[in-house]
C-alpha cells in the first residue's frame, strides 16, 4: 500500500541555471512525451546511456526546479514543471533582466543589439519578398514570350 | 421600485435590448470561427460584407426587436393609467444595457475626436496637391514616416508623405493610390465607425475581436483586389510598392478611423504572397444576381414586418415584457 501511494515532492527553483547538452535532450523528451520514469527516458533516447546516468540527470533537473516528480510504485515519475514556451520566456526574461541590471553601457548595448537584430530580420524578410517578386515577374515575362 | 409609464418603457427597452443582444452576441461568438472559415471561400469583397453584416447583426436585430416589436406591443397593450413595480432583474438588465451603449458611444466619440485631431494636424502640416493621373487631390505631408492613409469618416482625404511619393515609381504610386481609392469607395472608415458604435456583449467585454480582426484583414485584401483589377502585372507592382514602403521605415500607429496602407499588426509577408500567387477575380456579381439578392432582402424584411404586426406576436411580446418587469 505504501508503494501504491503517490506522493508529490516539489522544490522552489532559484534563478534558472544553464542546461547541459544531455539535460536539454532529456527536457525535450519530457516536453514531447509528458510524464515519464527513468526507464522510459532511457528507452526513448537515441543514444545508449546508462540507467544511472539518466537517473542522475533527472534528479539534477528536479533539484534545479525544472521537473516535478511523484512516486508511483517503486519508481519516480518526472514531468516538466513549465511548458517549453514558459521555460523559454523565463530564460529570456532572466537573461534580459540580468543584462539590464548591470552597468548602464551593458543595458544600452543589449537594447542596441536587439534593435539591430530585429532590423536585420526585417531587412532579410524584405529581401526575400523582393526576390519572390523578381522571380514572379521573370516567370510572367517568360510565359508571355512565344 | 415603482415606475411611471414612460420610465417603464425605457427600462424595458434597455433591458430587453441587453438580453436579446447578449443571446445573439453569445451565439455569434460561438459561430464566429465557422463564419470565418466560410468567408475564406468567398472573394475578399464578399467576405468583408459577410463579416461586417455578422458583426453588426446582433445590434441591428436587437434594435429591430425592441423598436419594431417590444416597444409597439408595450405602447399598444399596456394600460397608461396603471403604475407597476419594476423588478430588480429588469433594472439590472436595463443598467447593463445602458452601460454597453454608453461604452460604445464613448468609444466611438473618442475615435472620432482622435481622427478629427489627426486630420487637423495633417491639414496644418500638409499641402493639397494633384498627383499625375489622379483626379482627386491628395494631401502631401513632409513626415519622416512613410505615411499613406485615408483620413476622415464621411469626406475622406488621402494623406501621403513626400518620402513615399519620391520612393515609388509612377506605376507603384498609381497602384497605391488605387488601393486607397478602394477604401474610400467602400467607405471603410465609416464602416469602422459603425463597428465601434455597435456595443460589445458586456460593458467590459466586447467579445467580437476575432471577427473584427478578420474583417480588417479581408478589407485590406478587397482593396488590394480593387487596385489590381485582375491584372498580374498590377498585382506585382502593388506587391513591390508594399515592400518599398515597408523599407522606408516603421509606420506610427494611426487613429482607429484612419485607414493606412500598412496597418499595424498586418502580416506583410502573407499579403505580398497573396498578391504573387493569387490572381484576383475580376468578375463582378451579375446584375440579375444583385437584383435577386436585393429582392430576397426586401421580401424577408416585409415578411418580418408583417409577422411583427400580427396581434398574436404583439401579445406574446407583451407577455415577455410582463415577465421581464416582475
Amino acid at each position: 500500500m505504501r508503494f501504491l501511494k503517490s506522493i508529490t515532492v516539489e522544490q522552489t527553483p532559484p534563478s534558472q541555471p544553464p542546461l547541459g547538452h544531455l539535460e536539454t535532450t532529456v527536457m525535450d523528451l519530457l516536453w514531447e512525451r509528458g510524464e515519464s520514469n527513468v526507464h522510459d527516458v532511457v528507452q526513448r533516447l537515441n543514444r545508449p546511456l546508462a540507467y544511472t546516468t539518466i537517473m542522475t540527470t533527472l534528479d539534477r533537473l528536479f533539484k534545479k526546479g525544472l521537473l516535478r516528480r511523484r512516486k508511483s510504485a517503486r519508481a519516480f515519475l518526472y514531468s516538466p514543471r513549465w511548458s517549453r514556451m514558459e521555460w523559454e520566456q523565463k530564460r529570456a526574461g532572466e537573461f534580459v533582466a540580468g543584462f539590464l541590471s548591470g552597468p548602464q553601457p551593458a543595458g544600452e548595448l543589449l537594447i542596441s543589439c536587439l534593435v539591430d537584430a530585429v532590423g536585420q530580420q526585417d531587412e532579410a524578410l524584405l529581401d526575400e519578398l523582393e526576390k519572390k517578386i523578381r522571380l514572379k515577374r521573370k516567370e510572367l515575362y517568360q510565359r508571355r514570350k512565344p | 421600485m415603482m415606475g411611471s409609464y414612460l420610465f417603464r418603457l425605457l427600462c424595458l427597452s434597455m433591458a430587453s435590448f441587453f438580453l436579446v443582444h447578449l443571446a445573439l452576441g453569445a451565439a455569434l461568438s460561438l459561430l464566429a470561427p465557422a463564419a470565418i472559415r466560410l468567408s475564406e471561400r468567398f472573394r475578399p469583397q464578399l467576405a468583408a460584407r459577410l463579416l461586417l453584416l455578422l458583426r453588426l447583426a446582433p445590434t441591428g436585430l436587437s434594435l429591430l426587436m425592441v423598436a419594431g416589436l417590444l416597444a409597439p406591443s408595450y405602447l399598444w397593450l399596456e394600460p397608461r393609467a396603471a403604475t407597476e413595480p419594476i423588478g430588480w432583474v429588469c433594472l439590472a438588465a436595463a443598467a447593463l444595457g445602458l452601460a454597453v451603449w454608453s461604452f460604445s458611444i464613448a468609444r466611438a466619440l473618442r475615435a472620432v475626436g482622435r481622427s478629427l485631431r489627426h486630420i487637423r494636424h495633417c491639414q496644418r502640416a500638409a499641402r493639397k496637391t494633384y498627383l499625375r493621373g489622379e483626379a482627386a487631390p491628395v494631401w502631401l505631408i513632409d513626415d519622416p514616416a512613410p505615411l499613406v492613409m485615408l483620413a476622415g469618416v464621411l469626406r475622406s482625404r488621402l494623406v501621403i508623405s513626400s518620402k513615399v511619393v519620391s520612393a515609388l515609381s509612377a506605376d507603384q504610386l498609381a497602384a497605391v493610390l488605387r488601393h486607397e481609392r478602394a477604401h474610400s469607395r467602400s467607405r471603410d472608415n465609416f464602416k469602422r465607425l459603425l463597428v465601434l458604435l455597435a456595443p460589445g456583449i458586456l460593458p467590459f467585454f466586447r467579445g467580437f475581436s476575432r471577427l473584427e480582426q478578420e474583417w480588417a484583414t479581408v478589407t485590406e485584401w478587397a482593396a488590394d483586389d480593387f487596385a489590381v483589377a485582375g491584372d498580374c502585372h498590377r498585382s506585382l507592382t502593388l506587391a513591390a510598392a508594399l515592400v518599398r514602403v515597408a523599407r522606408l521605415g516603421a509606420v506610427p500607429p494611426s487613429p482607429v478611423l484612419v485607414t493606412s496602407l500598412m496597418p499595424n499588426g498586418m502580416d506583410l509577408s502573407t499579403r505580398v504572397d497573396r498578391l504573387l500567387h493569387f490572381v484576383p477575380a475580376t468578375a463582378k456579381p451579375a446584375r440579375h444576381a444583385r437584383l435577386l439578392s436585393g429582392g430576397a432582402g426586401i421580401m424577408l424584411a416585409a415578411s418580418v414586418i408583417a409577422l411583427m404586426a400580427q396581434p398574436v406576436t404583439l401579445h406574446a411580446a407583451h407577455e415577455f415584457l410582463e415577465a421581464l418587469i416582475r
